[in-house]
């Protein structure tokens, strides 16, 4: 086992109340996630994954179960006491961007840091750092409203990855997005985990994603239903050096304007 | 970054936070023009009433405690000498000696009582504690002319020239009579002296009341914010031959005055103050619940529940920072065009005449205007802003 584990779900159960009636959205998950992992969680609407990205995102709590991320117990911590693990160790790309609108997309960037408590000069690296890496350089000083949806999506991405987490959470990061900008936005974070080895879970319902995935998680009525390899991280057979060269050269001929 | 960012937050909905500005604007136009007007209201009252009793009154010593049966038992005997003493110091403008006594007016067919307040007729010239209707004021070495109030000249149907009768008790204790010549018809502005008073030479009256006495001594100063200092080296120099009561001892209508619009102006203070505050917290709340999915957010990307509460609280306090700044120039600009305008407005309680609508605009009202604002938007953020940081985030990312 040299594999380090950065996420460890078990027995996990989580159940809402929809009006009178209790719906059973998690019945006895368990998941093991290691480092490097750019994993898929795929299944039907109503099927679990968001609440099970919650789970992971720390934003939520299980009702039985044990949470273990990068080494650490959550499940017994309120979630206001997690806001630090989030903080530190975790990076969000939401499915409607949800960037803030009266920021610039460099200040989106840095909010993250600020707060943080990064130094000035260290923060103005790493934002512009990441503003480069998605292709955006040239929108810093834009609103949100002023970008395209792709373009609001990488600032996302950018914003999740400007802290250097151990696990970006993403939820149906494509599926406000037309198909090819989708591909793009998938692409970019494919490119992302192999450089960095920053380890990603996101979920989808689309199979096209799901065959680019490193490992696919089916969900099907609260329940791991199956567990496959996805056709991505065929690269993991090729040697590291080679794989950074590629990416690189990758992220910098990405297109800005997708 | 937290306060950059509340700052944006205010100017991203530009017409809500207009008409919340507008509110607070408002009502701090409101507080500053109450403010205004209430000061030089009191400051006219102040400055009317000192002209007729003086800044300070001085007394022979014991003359408060004492149940005195006969006019003048605790009058000054040397009282030219302590006047020369007391105008020494710089501070004091003037000193005027006075009695005041009380008895029967006649004019042959029917009596009336009077309330007359014995004079220097120079003094009383300048004080200008009256307004002359008709005839001329009290002339000097004139012992028997007076001046009487509007009102008890309606009574006695008296006009300039005629004469009348005034009967008292002397200090001895028994009846003197004396004919006097109507001079002049004087109004002080309130009914209630008009309709008793006469003004007459002090000589005159020491005459009647055969005495050299004088019942006491007014002092007026230059300002009437020394009056405690002039007052405090008066009773120390003086400790056992006199003693002293300050204006705002004998004033007694002009505090009643000052209670009663001081409760309408707290009562119309409070109802300003309530209406702001819903305004500006409905306003927040507003937005607090447009930015569910946006709280929602920076929970999730790890920023404390007391870092959100803060931006919203920022937010009220910044909207009370901007509204009040504004306030000020509105209420600055709006006082300058009432004083120019010339409104005149109806005689306040116990007064006959009207007087010109003036908004005094001390710093002091200006800052309260400015704080209140303040206060006023950052508490109603209190609320809103505690709701915002108690999101459960799962229910916050979800919300359309």
């Amino acid at each position: 086992m040299n594999k380090q584990s950065v996420v460890q779900l078990t027995s996990i159960d989580k159940s809402y109340r929809l009006g009178r009636v209790s719906v059973r959205a998690l019945a006895d998950v368990s998941l093991d996630i290691t480092r490097g992992d750019f994993l898929a969680l795929a299944g039907p609407s109503g099927s679990g994954k968001t609440t099970l990205l919650n789970l992971i995102g720390c934003i939520d709590k299980p009702d039985r179960g044990r949470i273990v991320i990068d080494g650490a117990d959550v499940t017994a911590l309120p979630l206001h006491r997690l806001a630090a693990t989030r903080r530190d160790v975790l990076g969000f790309v939401f499915q409607t961007f949800n960037l803030i609108p009266v920021l610039t997309a460099w200040q989106n960037v840095e909010y993250p840091l600020l707060l943080r408590g990064t130094p000035r000069r260290e923060r103005r690296e790493r934002v512009e750092r990441w503003l480069e890496l998605v292709g955006l350089a040239d929108h810093a000083r834009q609103r949100p409203d002023q970008l395209s949806g792709g373009q609001r999506q990488r600032v996302a991405i950018a914003r999740a990855m400007a802290g250097d987490p151990k696990l970006v959470i993403a939820d149906e990061p494509t599926a406000n997005l037309d198909s090819d900008t989708g591909a793009r936005i998938l692409d970019l974070l494919g490119e992302i985990n192999t450089t960095t080895n920053c380890t990603f879970v996101f979920s989808t319902h689309d199979p096209a994603l799901m065959a680019r995935a490193g490992r696919v998680v089916h969900i099907r009525d609260g329940r791991v239903d199956r567990m496959a390899d996805g056709g991505w991280q065929m690269a993991e057979q090729m040697p590291a050096h080679h794989l950074a060269a590629t990416s690189a050269s990758a992220i910098r001929h990405l297109p800005s304007a997708i | 970054m937290f306060t950059k960012l509340a700052l944006r937050n205010i100017f991203r909905n530009r017409r809500r936070s207009a008409i919340t500005l507008a509110v607070i604007v408002f009502g701090a136009v409101g507080l500053i023009l109450f403010g205004g007007y209430k000061a030089i209201t009191f400051r006219g009252l102040r400055e009317s009433t000192i002209r007729r009793i003086g800044h300070l009154q001085l007394f022979k010593a014991g003359y408060a405690k004492a149940e005195s049966q006969k006019p003048l038992e605790y009058g000054l005997e040397n009282a030219d000498a302590i006047r020369k003493e007391i105008e020494r110091d710089p501070r004091v403008r003037t000193t005027a000696a006075q009695i005041t006594l009380m008895g029967l007016i006649s004019n042959g067919d029917k009596s009336e009582t009077y309330i007359a307040t014995a004079v220097e007729p120079r003094k009383d010239r300048e004080s200008e504690s009256h307004r002359l209707v008709s005839g001329t004021q009290l002339p000097d070495h004139e012992l028997d002319a007076i001046l009487i109030g509007a009102g008890l000249a309606k009574s006695m149907k008296a006009k300039p020239g005629d004469y009348l009768t005034l009967m008292t008790t002397t200090v001895t204790g028994s009846l003197n009579a004396m004919d006097v010549r109507v001079a002049g018809v004087i109004t002080t502005g309130v009914r209630e002296y008009d309709d008793r008073a006469i003004k007459m030479p002090i000589e005159g009256a020491q005459q009647l009341l055969q005495t050299a006495k004088i019942e006491k001594l007014l002092v007026f100063l230059k300002t009437t914010e020394d009056t405690a200092a002039v007052e405090a080296s008066i009773r120390q120099k003086y400790a056992t031959t006199l003693e002293s009561k300050d204006w705002s001892q004998l004033a007694s209508f002009y505090h009643q005055v000052v209670m009663l619009y001081n409760g309408i102006f707290g009562f119309l203070g409070l109802i300003v103050f309530g209406t702001v505050v819903f305004s500006v917290a409905n306003t927040i709340v507003m937005s607090v619940f447009e930015r569910t999915r946006e709280i929602g957010t920076l929970l999730a990307v790890g920023t404390t529940r007391s870092k959100v509460w803060r931006m919203f609280f920022a937010e009220g306090f910044l909207i009370g920072v901007i509204g009040g700044l504004l306030g000020i120039l509105a209420g600055v600009a709006l006082a300058q065009l009432i004083n120019s305008g010339n409104v005149m407005l109806p005689p306040p309680p116990g007064y006959t005449r009207g007087y010109p609508l003036h908004i005094l605009l001390q710093p002091a009202v200006l800052v309260t205007s400015f704080v209140i604002s303040v206060i006023t938007a950052t508490l109603s953020a209190i609320f809103p802003a505690w709701k915002a940081s108690r999101m459960k985030i799962v229910d916050a990312l979800g919300h359309i």
